[in-house]
């Protein structure tokens, strides 16, 4: 599990074009939007959503699920780990 | 100022009903006509956009006082005009439509991707909405959630004869998961691109910078950058599908014109540089048309973002590049 949080978080990085944030600073639990966490918005989710799929082979179309998949780093990462086809 | 835009239809809901109501039995001239000598003059007395459309013609399109002055008239005018069509749309009139390009969207309808629909807040685009349709590909419109019932009703029940679906767009983003899924599905998905609504995330342009006088005059006033929304050029380029830019202009009292234009990126380049070519291309079509129509320009607040320190400096400098060409 450790792995693919660093990888995602790798690949959000470099997705998002996160330049500043460090991958220490990255936190797994922080949650990815709103004033909080990491301030990501909706365009950066449709850019995960694609990373997903192109990277994993997890297509998520069920609108109600996407709130607590993107909570944060490892809510993803678990949602990945549960589902993956790649 | 703020450029961020939650646009929604003007009046209550009773009002509305009685609008569709009264224009199943007038002409829609009458209306037009009580819109131009009651409603447009008290408008223009307490609506700031009065100002906002007189600068657009002063500093954008380059006109003179006068000629802005009356072409600010002529706008709300034009926009009341627009705004009753829509309603006798509801009421069930017909307008007369012709299309420039129909053929780049029947041409598309028939591959298995799917594609995206680029609008503006110009003419009257939801006259598209009834008239581009495809049997095998159903639309997807993304519309303001916060749009009053009367009018998502009457939308719903004209679409639903046009094999449409309405995608509202939500702060919880569902509205993402909905235009992706489309699109994935090899259908159509509608929006507009040049409001700031959702993402605050945007991609500048240099939009109606400077009227060709100004640019023959003078290096400094041209143009500030406008702001146009990243999520619209994010999205297609995201699922690297075909993009159209389609516009629909009053082109007179009961005719329409609907603009179908195909916007080209390049989808083997780096996605940042993909963004870039569309957008440019969208805003290209976009001031193409405003050219030609400047009057059916229906942004009624600061587009540009100017400050009003730069916004004289502007209006300065358009009146000295006037008096030097006069």
């Amino acid at each position: 599990m450790e792995q693919l949080i660093k990888d995602l978080k790798l690949q959000i990085k470099e997705a998002l074009n996160l330049e500043e944030l460090s991958l220490e600073d990255f936190d797994a639990d922080a949650p990815l939007f709103g004033d909080e966490g990491i301030g990501l918005d909706s365009i950066d989710v449709l850019e995960i959503i694609v990373l997903l799929e192109k990277e994993y082979g997890i297509r998520l179309a069920n609108p109600k699920e996407g709130k607590a998949i993107f909570k944060s780093v490892r809510t993803i990462a678990e949602y990945v780990q549960a589902n993956r086809k790649k | 100022m703020n450029n961020n835009w939650a646009g929604t239809t003007y009046g209550n809901e009773w009002m509305h009903r009685w609008l569709i109501r009264l224009l199943r039995h007038i002409d829609t001239r009458v209306l037009y006509v009580f819109v131009a000598v009651f409603v447009v003059p008290i408008c223009l007395m307490l609506n700031p956009s009065r100002g906002i459309i007189y600068r657009y013609f002063r500093q954008r399109i380059g006109y003179g006082r006068l000629k802005s002055a009356w072409k600010t008239y002529v706008n709300h005018c034009l926009f009341g005009q627009v705004v009753v069509d829509k309603f006798a749309m509801y009421a069930g009139k017909k307008f007369n439509i012709e299309i420039e390009g129909a053929e780049q969207f029947t041409e598309l309808t028939k591959q298995k991707e799917g594609f995206v629909m680029l609008s503006a807040h110009i003419g009257n685009y939801e006259i598209a909405g009834y008239t581009l349709v495809s049997k095998v590909k159903r639309l997807n419109a993304l519309v303001f959630a916060g749009e009053k019932a009367s009018v998502m009703r009457n939308r719903s029940k004209m679409f639903a004869e046009t094999n449409t679906n309405m995608i509202a767009i939500q702060p919880d983003m569902s509205h993402l998961f909905e235009i992706d899924k489309a699109l994935t599905d090899g259908e159509i998905v509608s929006m507009s691109a040049d409001r700031i609504n959702g993402s605050p995330k945007f991609i500048e342009h240099d939009f109606l910078g400077a009227s060709p006088a100004e640019h023959a005059s003078d290096a400094e006033s041209h143009g500030t950058k406008a702001k146009f929304p990243l999520g619209p050029f994010a999205i297609a380029t995201a699922r690297m599908v075909n993009v159209l830019a389609v516009n629909v202009m009053k082109s007179s009292l009961r005719g329409y014109k609907i603009y179908v234009t195909p916007l080209h990126y390049d989808k083997s380049a780096p996605r940042q540089e993909q963004i870039k070519q569309l957008s440019d291309a969208y805003v290209s079509e976009l001031e193409r048309l405003v050219r030609r129509y400047p009057t059916q320009w229906y942004n009624y607040f600061d587009f540009w973002g100017e400050s009003l320190e730069q916004s004289d400096k502007r209006t300065k400098l358009s009146a000295e590049s006037h008096r030097k060409h006069d």
